[in-house]
């Protein structure tokens, strides 16, 4: 029997989020923008439904006179990820 | 990246791409390490040069150290600005480098303090240690100063390089304090004189060159990066 996979996570922006705060201490909405090439605008709707589900937390500075996002990962949303990959390797396995 | 649902297979490529990217993501831009390979190694040389020809350039040319903190504050304002992510390396790298400004300044402080409380202390017993020239004949106060104390910093300078070296696997860093060590073995049968010829050469290939050589790579990647 296979737990469905988590929602939040099975999407494939929040993923590339999640994906690349897990080995990062924090990182910057920019860096986080290049990596993904998503547009800000995308990637703004999907930072904040990946806050609300409590798997990131968003600090919102200013860094010469201009706004920054710093985006870090959280105990949750690391539970969240790690859960997602053992269900995703169930899967697969199933599928072999 | 467009918001779509995934295959299961299309879900782990995605992450193992993802995780790679963050993992070639390279900053360091070696300011650092040029600024304080140059200043020590040059501090060093005319320390050498000084007690080799016996002249003197009438003030303490490791004045200089304390000057290169000025441009160092100012190379860890502009790098820490410029930095748009952070991983766990980039913050084991800084505790280990942070505890190694700690520790140099802890070891100064020891050496002159240590000097200063030893005559006091022996005073207290009603003692004094005094030097005497075996061919002269001539006695005089011994200035007590912990013995080497050049080959000490030697191997606090490999230190960080090394755990440096080996926590961003950096071949440069740690064949330099590799050198530095050898160095400081060195140092253990040298007179002054030449251990400050051995901390520049120290200095050099720990600091120095590997430092030049991450900056040729950070201007490399960051030309890549502009085109």
């Amino acid at each position: 029997m296979f737990k469905d996979l988590d929602p939040i996570l099975h999407s494939q922006l929040r993923l590339a989020v999640i994906s690349l705060l897990i080995g990062v201490k924090e990182a910057e909405f920019t860096f986080l923008k290049e990596k993904t090439n998503a547009t800000a605008g995308n990637l703004s709707v999907q930072i904040q439904k990946l806050k609300d589900a409590g798997y990131i937390d968003v600090i919102k500075k200013f860094k010469d006179n201009y706004p920054q996002t710093i985006c870090k990962i959280t105990t949750k949303g690391i539970k969240a990820f790690e859960e997602y990959v053992k269900n995703l390797q169930g899967y697969l396995g199933k599928n072999k | 990246m467009q918001q779509k649902e995934l295959t299961e297979q299309e879900s782990l490529k995605l992450i193992t791409e993802m995780i790679g990217k963050t993992q070639s993501h390279f900053h360091e831009s070696g300011a650092s390490t040029i600024l304080w390979g140059t200043v020590i190694s040059f501090c060093a040389l005319v320390s050498f040069a000084q007690s080799f020809w016996n002249f003197s350039i009438g003030f303490d040319i490791w004045i200089l150290t304390l000057v290169a903190v000025a441009p160092q504050i100012w190379i860890g304002i502009k790098e820490g600005r410029s930095r748009v992510v952070k991983t766990y390396q980039d913050s084991h790298i800084d505790t280990i480098w942070t505890v190694y400004v700690i520790s140099i300044f802890a070891m100064l402080v020891y050496a002159n303090v240590v000097a200063y409380t030893s005559v006091k202390l022996l005073a207290g017993d009603g003692l004094e240690i005094f030097s005497k020239n075996i061919s002269t004949g001539e006695i005089k106060p011994y200035r007590i100063f912990p013995p080497s104390f050049s080959s000490v910093m030697m191997v606090l300078y490999a230190f960080p390089t090394l755990a440096t070296g080996l926590i961003t696997k950096y071949k440069p860093l740690i064949a330099g304090a590799f050198i530095c060590y050898t160095c400081f073995v060195v140092s253990l049968f040298t007179s002054f004189t030449y251990d400050m010829l051995l901390s520049a050469i120290a200095t050099i290939c720990c600091w120095l060159i590997p430092g030049l050589m991450l900056r040729n790579k950070y201007l490399k990647q960051k030309k890549e990066k502009d085109v």
